[in-house]
């Protein structure tokens, strides 16, 4: 063993790594940069980040319900919910504002889990830098809609999933419906309990 | 031109126009080099490096020399704000000075002193001022340490390096450096003095201190960044750190064009012209200092010291001696076999001398 | 060519008057560490006049083994001298007034010293280009005594170093 030898062989590696970048493909030891404005990887299906509100057909129709869950299990309380009212003053099941701050989100997509009506998830948009922070990050109930197609484009997997289930629950509720309909006018009404 | 001005004015145009020259060209190496290593160590860690400013990333030393200049001054309370402020320029004079010596090709030596080797080993030597003047002048317990391995480690490195560099001056009986590449023009201009034993084992060993004396990695203890900060110019920033930068890269470049002037032949080569000959053997030089940094891990202080004083300045010493015999040895054969039997011996008994104690399997006390 | 002359003897005056005001400040500032830059400053002047006499050689020894050594060591002394920089710490002792008398007699002795020496001067004084040979020479043969009595002074010092450091090392 004489005195560098290992120096030699360790120099040998970086030599290599050198080389290799310019000959080799990315998955053999060259380089495996993406260089991303260009180009990009395909978006993993998981991938999470700022939430989006969702809607049925049409805008009006969202499946938010304004019953205040997300924002109440939100960590850093990034959400702001006003339930909307009708006319007369009575609580309608929609919001009225819908505000989720961006700057203060942390992409937790704790909203998502607590949402009972499948109405908030996490989207795979990224790419919302801007120049004012104070009001264009505030995202206001019209910027945050997006549409059921959206969803199962970016996430089929449990698009579908929560589809066929609503879907399900739906059928369930109809022929449920439908018995109790039937019960009513088939069916004599119950005697009475005796006292 | 001859009769339109007066010969004073001849003498001091053709003054400044060689300094211009080289006060042109320190800058643009270290801008460019500073791309290179950044290329380089990229790939090395299989990266592309800077690639977006310009093709290539060509134009990026602009935007960093734009970026530095536009910076906030900074100048802590406490420091000494004469020293402070002149150790940034001080340090790059003695850079750009070595740049006189060096022979860039046939006939292109800024100023051909008949003493360039050992000015520029003296003109190199004044950097530990500056460094000391930025390290005191900062108050600042990082800058110190910083100075205080700086100073310890050049003022160690520099005796091997130049007595490394002895040997060379006793073949060709010359200080200038002109005329130490002239006598490595035999064989069609590559009887250079690193195919001689006792050469290469002189190119190794300066070139290894004049990495030191760059305080390039391995050797970077006065700027360990995991450890002190970033030595001594942790109290500086904008143009006076870029400062300390230039001087560090021009360092570098001067280290590695004397190398190859003293051991690689200088402008000597056969076919292409001489300035490109030393262009390549320089810039070979350099890649490899890069090629250092991208590899190796830094040095402990000790291991930093034991190498200088233990390994290199005996081996320097004993070298100088085998020169002398091979300036007198009677027949080639002779005097290859007997300094090349000589100094692999030297070298293999230092290395036996230098090894520590390592037990041959460790023992752990309460590790399983 | 006697504006290139004025130019030359103005440079060199400068760096002579450069010199001696270095020298003062060295030993008139009260910072200590100021006054170590100062030292540095006046080696490097007196390098600079030894090279307008054109002895190029030593100019560059002086740089060498002054700027880049013995100051590395005066920098080392300062660096582990606790508070230097404290104003309260006395910068001189009660010696001034022997010290500048004996800076005076010894000012005069090395003036008529070197008023009284006949130099030989050579003519072509300017073209005058010294080999390493001939340097190598005269240390090793006209002045070897010198040479070798300096040689072992350093020897001497180096031994009483290590041996002073191995000392501290077994306590």
């Amino acid at each position: 063993m004489i005195f560098g030898t290992g120096i030699i062989k360790g120099m040998l590696v970086t030599l290599k790594a050198f080389l290799a970048s310019y000959f080799k493909g990315p998955h053999e030891g060259g380089i495996f940069t993406v260089e991303y404005p260009e180009k990009r990887l395909a978006e993993k299906e998981r991938f999470r980040n700022f939430p989006f509100l969702l809607y049925d057909q049409t805008p009006e129709n969202l499946r938010c319900v304004a019953c205040d869950i997300c924002a109440k299990e939100c960590p850093p309380k990034c959400i702001y919910i006003v339930r909307d009212f009708d006319k007369e003053g009575r609580p309608l099941k929609r919001p009225a504002i819908f505000d989720i701050d961006f700057t203060v989100c942390m992409n937790c997509g704790i909203c998502e889990e607590a949402c009972p009506f499948d109405a908030i998830f996490m989207d795979h948009e990224f790419e919302i830098a801007g120049p004012d922070r104070q009001n264009k990050m505030l995202y206001h109930r019209d910027d945050l809609l997006k549409s059921n197609e959206y969803f199962n484009k970016i996430r089929p997997t449990d698009a579908g999933a929560i589809d066929a289930r609503r879907r399900e629950a739906e059928e369930k509720k109809k022929a449920a419906a439908a018995q109790a309909v039937k019960a009513k006018t088939t069916q004599p009404q119950p005697e009475p309990p005796k006292t | 031109m001859a009769g339109f001005l007066p010969d004073w004015v001849l003498v001091i145009k053709s003054v400044l126009i060689s300094i211009a020259a080289i006060a042109f060209l320190g800058p643009v190496t270290m801008m460019y080099l500073t791309l290179l290593e950044r290329k380089v160590v990229g790939r090395m860690q299989n990266r592309i490096g800077p690639n977006r400013v310009g093709k290539w990333g060509l134009l990026q030393p602009l935007a960093d020399g734009v970026k530095m200049l536009t910076k906030e001054d900074i100048v802590p309370t406490p420091a000494d704000p004469i020293a402070h402020f002149l150790a940034p320029i001080l340090i790059v004079v003695p850079a750009l000075l070595v740049f006189a010596v060096i022979p860039f090709g046939r006939g292109m030596t800024a100023v051909d002193l008949n003493v360039g080797l050992l000015f520029f080993i003296a003109i190199s030597s004044t950097t530990t001022l500056a460094i000391f003047m930025a390290s005191w002048g900062s108050r600042n317990k990082f800058s110190l340490l910083g100075g205080m391995r700086s100073v310890a480690q050049m003022v160690s490195y520099e005796v091997p390096m130049v007595l490394s560099v002895v040997p060379v001056i006793l073949i060709t009986g010359s200080l200038s450096t002109n005329d130490i590449v002239l006598a490595q023009g035999g064989w069609g201009g590559l009887k250079w003095f690193i195919f001689t034993p006792w050469g290469l084992l002189a190119f190794i060993i300066f070139y290894l201190c004049g990495v030191a004396e760059c305080n390039r990695s391995p050797f970077d203890l006065p700027e360990a960044e995991s450890e002190i900060v970033a030595g001594f110019h942790t109290e500086y920033s904008g143009m006076k750190f870029a400062l300390f930068y230039m001087a560090e890269f021009m360092n570098s470049f001067t280290i590695s064009a004397l190398a190859a002037t003293l051991f690689l032949g200088g402008w000597q080569g056969p076919v292409l012209p001489s300035w490109l000959w030393f262009f390549m053997k320089t810039y070979v030089l350099i890649f490899i200092m890069i090629w250092f940094r991208g590899t190796l891990p830094r040095f402990r202080v000790d291991q930093l010291m034991n190498l200088a004083w233990k390994f290199l300045l005996p081996l320097t010493l004993i070298n100088i001696f085998v020169a002398g015999f091979w300036y007198f040895a009677p027949n080639t054969i002779v005097r290859v076999l007997m300094s090349a039997g000589v100094l692999s011996l030297s070298f293999w008994g230092l290395q036996k001398l230098n090894q520590g104690y390592a037990p041959e399997k460790r023992v752990y006390q309460f590790g399983d | 060519m006697t504006h290139l002359y004025d130019i030359v003897k103005f440079g060199i005056y400068a760096l002579m008057a450069f010199s001696v005001l270095a020298a003062i400040l060295a030993v008139t500032v009260r910072n200590l560490f100021h006054a170590a830059l100062c030292f540095a400053a006046v080696l490097i002047g007196i390098a600079g006049v030894f090279l307008s006499l054109h002895a190029d050689f030593l100019a560059m020894v002086q740089i060498l083994i002054y700027v880049g050594a013995v100051m590395t060591l005066v920098i080392f002394a300062i660096m582990l001298t606790e508070r230097f920089g404290d104003n309260s710490s006395p910068q001189n002792n009660s010696l001034t007034l022997a010290a500048f008398g004996l800076a005076i007699v010894s000012l005069i002795a090395f003036s008529t010293i070197s008023v009284k020496t006949r130099w030989p001067i050579q003519e072509n004084a300017g073209a005058l280009h010294l080999s390493v040979g001939e340097l190598a020479y005269a240390l090793l043969n006209t002045y070897v005594l010198p040479f070798e009595v300096i040689s072992v002074l350093l020897i001497t010092t180096l031994i009483g170093a290590v041996i002073i450091a191995k000392k501290d090392r077994v306590s």
